[in-house]
């Protein structure tokens, strides 16, 4: 079968098309990059996505750290993943980089935080 | 009166960018005068990822993007004046900020104007209808959720496909919410398709392209709204309207340039792009008075906001030292199938980067710069899309020796 | 009259428009124990706060009605009210504009009925003059009325209410009157949701429900027909297009003055009213139509080429208390009486414009017809003053650098686009009615007014609310009870909806 893809690597957004059956993908066409040859093969076999939310902080200078997973993970995963950040509460300061969850849901990528908080002054 | 060399209004992205720059190029005496209280703008709220891919060859989010700017603010020590609001400036350069601790005067040898865009309202856009609650800008939801830790709505309906729209979408529906529609009054997305895909596909969300809101219900809150299809004029079909019953409507309908302090200022705007009229370093019609970002232009990413920004650092530079002596006066004119092209004049047939976005999408066309009738520069595109800004530097021997310049999409 | 007990009223008032704040306010000159029952959550919220914001010069009514008579009379006395309660106030002067040759003949009849209704210094000018004055107006010729002004209609409504407070009035808000049982003591009792009120006097302002009100205490008499307008809001930087209100030639039959420009005193111009009249069932139906809206720029355009939608912020609808059916159209004179069937009942019909210039002189009226009957005691505590929240934008520099040095907050500005700052909105918040709103936080600051619409200030303003207020989630909201702004937290750190 033959299936037109948009890649959502880069802002380049190219349209790759694959012609590929159960067994195998048999011809790319279309990427402008090695990584967009990549992403098309997950695509057919299992896609992936970079979840971003957020999750509740305590005592910081921000009410919620926001948080993104460090690799992509299963798309099926990403809602599962919402979920857990809604019953989180991480504590102030937080750092860039920092590991909310680590291996999120088995998936070998840790949620980790995108956003310095820092302790609220009071 | 204090003075200043340089004088940054606004530590957004693009703000940020030009400090770093021209302390980059030797400049010291640099003030940034930001109206919140911390520093990073519009993507301190923009959590999702994909921004840097160009600048930094790695996708970060909002405000990781932003902090990397800001720890070189820190680093390299550039002053910076947090809740203060510029609420005077003329084309003496004379800024009047007000903050907390009084209201301060302050003389630049030179500003950079960074103020960014605000977003197109319902009421600029004439939507019909009650005016009950429930009814967001794209922006302002994603400040409500992101930062405040609130939720809008439950069911909602969203009206444009901008990127911030799309983005949105995908956010209220992981944060439990139903996103029963996005509709858009072209016949074309006005997001980015990858946002199309990871947003709106990945989650089932349906797009009607050629569909607008003509009515809300609702004194209270938005009980439901309208939609309808319209033509190829844009004109509302009647009898295809349907009411969506719905308690939110996000508007994702575009942004405009925030240039009230530009015109304050004396300075020209270009109708087309609602931001300053330039030459090729972002100067405007008041000498020693530039912009970037999305106060010039709206931006699709912000690496083009921070590339823009670094490149008039230069002319800034080249302003201070007074080797920005204009060689020439050449009006850029825009031809067949562009909306806008940017800069509007060249005046230093240095190497000048040109962005420009097209009128609608196409499939294997070609920018094409010329001289009258001679083709200076030409480059394909497998497509173009109005949603994607183009960037093409011209080199200064490409410059050399033109008296006219058109640019085309052939 | 002296009543004591709490929920018991010498004149009860109910509506919270500009007629009934108007008529709390020169009633309380008196020693009246007086309430005003408000089924909004805020004074001014009906056709108050949804009109052109005009203080008319009063050529536009017959002579001999009550119409003509107090529009000029509240024209007059405008001014010293407007100081006395620190409202902006303009006379910014009016042109009815002839398009055409054959409309200046109706131009020479207004004249005429404006200077029998004692209207000053009318005029007419040619196309010449009317260039003079208004470079971007088309039109052959003018009637100039000078004595025409603006004001903010519902700051003005504020200020009354105010005022009011101030000497003593009561106001109950969110209170819709369920029933009224006149009882054989004389004694009126309304029946609200959770409350119940008596009083001796009882004042029917509750514009386009006015007949219902009267329905209750049984007089069936009167009839309402709601006629809606609606309007577009312009940016400030279309004020430069204009000096002067610009009005075409009524079509008397159409029941409305024609869709005009106003300039408004905070420097943006308004376009409207349209004249639609509406189901009477619905009479809170506020929408704004597709078809008017298109219609409401062209109509603008035949007089000011240059307005475009690039200028609109905003748009709104009013509705008008009319007498007249849709079959018959025009205009019913105002009626100000108090009926033979239940005495010490005002009934206010039909105040439809001009009724923002006549609430003054109609409220002067009704206190009058109750001294008359009750030899009324001068309130030796009457305060007439009240100020307005001062406004940081209209300052000088150098007040403003003083204000800022006296208190901190001034130099914190939350909204960009009207510039105005947390001094502000917090006197906006802590307003002496109580009303809280953002609407109402809107009204009194401005902030969220501009072109941004809130887009920048909403949420700083709302931060601001659960700081100082520790608001919560479903405390936030626009217009109201039950206008939930939002629904729920994000995350509380457990499962989230």
């Amino acid at each position: 079968m033959k299936k037109e893809f948009i890649c959502i690597v880069c802002p380049n957004s190219c349209r790759i098309t694959a012609e590929y059956n159960e067994q195998q993908i048999k011809h790319i066409e279309g990427a402008q990059c090695k990584k967009g040859e990549e992403f098309i093969k997950n695509e057919i076999k299992n896609p992936l996505r970079t979840f971003v939310g957020s999750v509740k902080c305590r005592n910081g200078d921000y009410q919620l750290v926001s948080v993104k997973t460090n690799k992509p993970i299963p798309k099926k995963y990403i809602k599962q993943v919402a979920q857990k950040t809604h019953e989180l509460v991480v504590e102030a300061p937080v750092e860039i980089g920092q590991v909310i969850i680590s291996d999120v849901l088995g998936q070998h990528a840790d949620l980790v935080a995108t956003r310095k908080v820092r302790k609220k002054v009071l | 009166m204090i003075n200043k060399d340089v004088v940054i209004i606004g530590g957004g992205a693009a703000g940020l960018a030009a400090a770093v720059a021209c302390r980059d190029k030797g400049i010291e005496d640099i003030l940034i005068i930001e109206r919140e209280s911390a520093l990073g703008g519009i993507l301190k709220q923009c959590i999702h990822d994909g921004f840097g891919l160009i600048k930094f060859q790695h996708s970060y989010t909002g405000p990781e993007y932003a902090q990397k700017y800001v720890d070189q603010v820190e680093k390299q020590e550039i002053a910076y004046l947090l809740d203060s609001m510029v609420i005077d400036i003329t084309s003496q350069k004379v800024l009047t900020v007000v903050n907390k601790s009084g209201l301060k005067k302050y003389k630049a040898k030179s500003i950079i104007l960074a103020m960014g865009c605000r977003e197109r309202t319902r009421g600029a856009i004439g939507i019909p209808g009650t005016r009950p609650t429930g009814i967001y800008t794209a922006g302002v939801a994603q400040n409500l959720i992101n930062i405040h830790n609130y939720m809008i709505g439950k069911e909602v309906v969203i009206l444009g496909s901008g990127d911030i729209g799309l983005i949105m979408a995908r956010r209220l529906m992981l944060e439990g919410a139903t996103i029963k529609m996005v509709l858009e009054l072209l016949p074309y997305g006005s997001g980015l398709p990858r946002n199309f895909n990871q947003c709106l596909s990945d989650f089932d969300i349906p797009l009607y392209l050629n569909h607008t809101v003509v009515d809300i219900k609702g004194n209270k809150r938005v009980e439901a709204i309208t939609m309808a299809e319209v033509d190829h004029n844009g004109k509302v079909i009647l009898s295809t309207c349907q009411e969506v019953p719905c308690d939110t409507l996000l508007l994702s309908v575009g942004l405009i340039p925030e240039n009230e302090l530009s015109k304050m200022a004396g300075i020209q705007l270009d109708s087309l792009t609602g931001g300053a009229l330039v030459d090729e370093y972002g100067q405007s019609t008041v000498k020693g008075i530039f912009a970037c970002g999305n106060v010039l232009q709206v931006h699709d990413i912000v690496d083009n906001v921070s590339l823009e920004a670094e490149h008039i650092a230069c002319g800034v530079e080249k302003y201070l030292s007074s080797f920005l002596k204009p060689k020439n006066d050449i009006a850029i004119e825009i031809g067949e199938g562009l909306r806008y092209v940017l800069p509007q004049r060249i005046q230093y047939l240095d190497d000048t980067v040109f962005s420009f976005r097209v009128k609608k999408p196409g499939k294997k066309k070609q920018i094409v710069f010329k001289n009258d009738n001679r083709i200076i520069k030409e480059k394909s595109f497998i497509r173009v899309n109005p949603a994607e800004m183009i960037r093409i530097k011209l080199t200064s021997s490409e410059l050399s020796d033109i008296k006219h310049l058109k640019v085309e999409l052939n | 009259m002296n009543k004591n007990t709490e929920n018991q009223f010498d004149a009860i008032i109910v509506g919270a428009g500009v007629v009934g704040c108007s008529i709390a306010r020169e009633l309380s000159r008196f020693k009246v124990r007086i309430a005003v029952l408000e089924k909004e959550s805020d004074v001014g919220w009906g056709s108050s706060c949804r009109n052109s914001g005009v203080i008319h010069a009063g050529f536009n009514n017959q002579p001999g009605t009550l119409m003509a008579k107090y529009c000029e009379e509240g024209n007059q006395l405008f001014h010293s009210i407007a100081q006395e309660l620190d409202v902006l106030f303009k006379k910014t002067g009016k042109l009815v504009v002839a398009k055409n040759n054959s409309e200046i003949a109706g131009l020479k009849k207004l004249k005429k009925q404006g200077e029998r209704n004692g209207v000053k210094n009318l005029d007419i000018i040619d196309e010449q003059e009317i260039r003079k004055l208004e470079p971007n107006v088309r039109g052959v010729a003018a009637l100039l009325s000078p004595e025409t002004a603006i004001t903010s209609p519902y700051l003005y409504t504020i200020a009354l209410a105010e005022n009011a407070l101030k000497n003593g009035v009561h106001f109950y808000l969110n209170t819709e009157v369920e029933n009224i049982e006149k009882k054989s003591s004389g004694e009126f009792v309304l029946k609200t949701q959770n409350k119940q009120f008596i009083t001796d006097y009882l004042i029917n302002s509750t514009g386009v429900y006015c007949d219902k009100i009267a329905r209750m205490a049984g007089i069936d008499r009167y009839r309402i027909y709601p006629c809606r307008g609606e309007y577009y809001v312009l940016d400030k930087n279309a004020s430069s297009l204009m000096n002067h209100l610009i009005y075409p030639v009524p079509h008397i039959e159409e029941g409305g003055l024609g869709i005009h420009l106003t300039p408004t005193v905070d420097g943006n111009v308004l376009i409207g009213p349209s004249n639609e009249y509406i189901d009477t069932n619905k009479r809170n139906n506020y929408a704004v139509t597709m078809e008017v809206l298109s219609k409401l720029c062209k109509e603008a355009q035949k007089f000011l080429p240059a307005i475009s939608p690039k200028y609109f912020i905003r748009n709104y609808a009013g509705i008008r208390s009319k007498q007249t059916p849709p079959s018959q159209g025009g205009y019913r004179d105002y009626v100000i009486e108090e009926s033979e069937e239940v005495p010490n009942m005002i009934n206010l019909i039909g105040i439809e414009s001009p009724g923002l210039t006549a609430a003054y002189p109609i409220a002067k009226e009704v206190v009058a017809m109750i001294d008359k009957k009750e030899k009324l005691s001068t309130n030796p505590d009457f305060n007439p003053y009240r100020k307005g929240i001062l406004r940081f934008e209209e300052q000088d520099e150098e007040t403003k650098r003083k204000l800022v040095e006296q208190d901190p907050d001034y130099g914190e500005v939350i909204c960009r686009c009207e510039q105005v700052t947390k001094r502000e909105i917090l006197q906006a918040i802590d307003n002496p009615l109580g009303a809280r709103s953002l609407i109402s936080i809107k009204y009194r600051s401005r902030a969220m007014m501009g072109r941004c619409q809130g887009g920048y200030c909403q949420t700083r303003i709302m931060e601001l609310l659960k700081e100082k207020y520790n608001y919560k989630w479903d405390d936030f909201l626009l217009r109201g009870s039950e206008s939930y702004m939002l629904t729920g937290n994000r995350s509380n750190g457990e499962p989230a909806l």
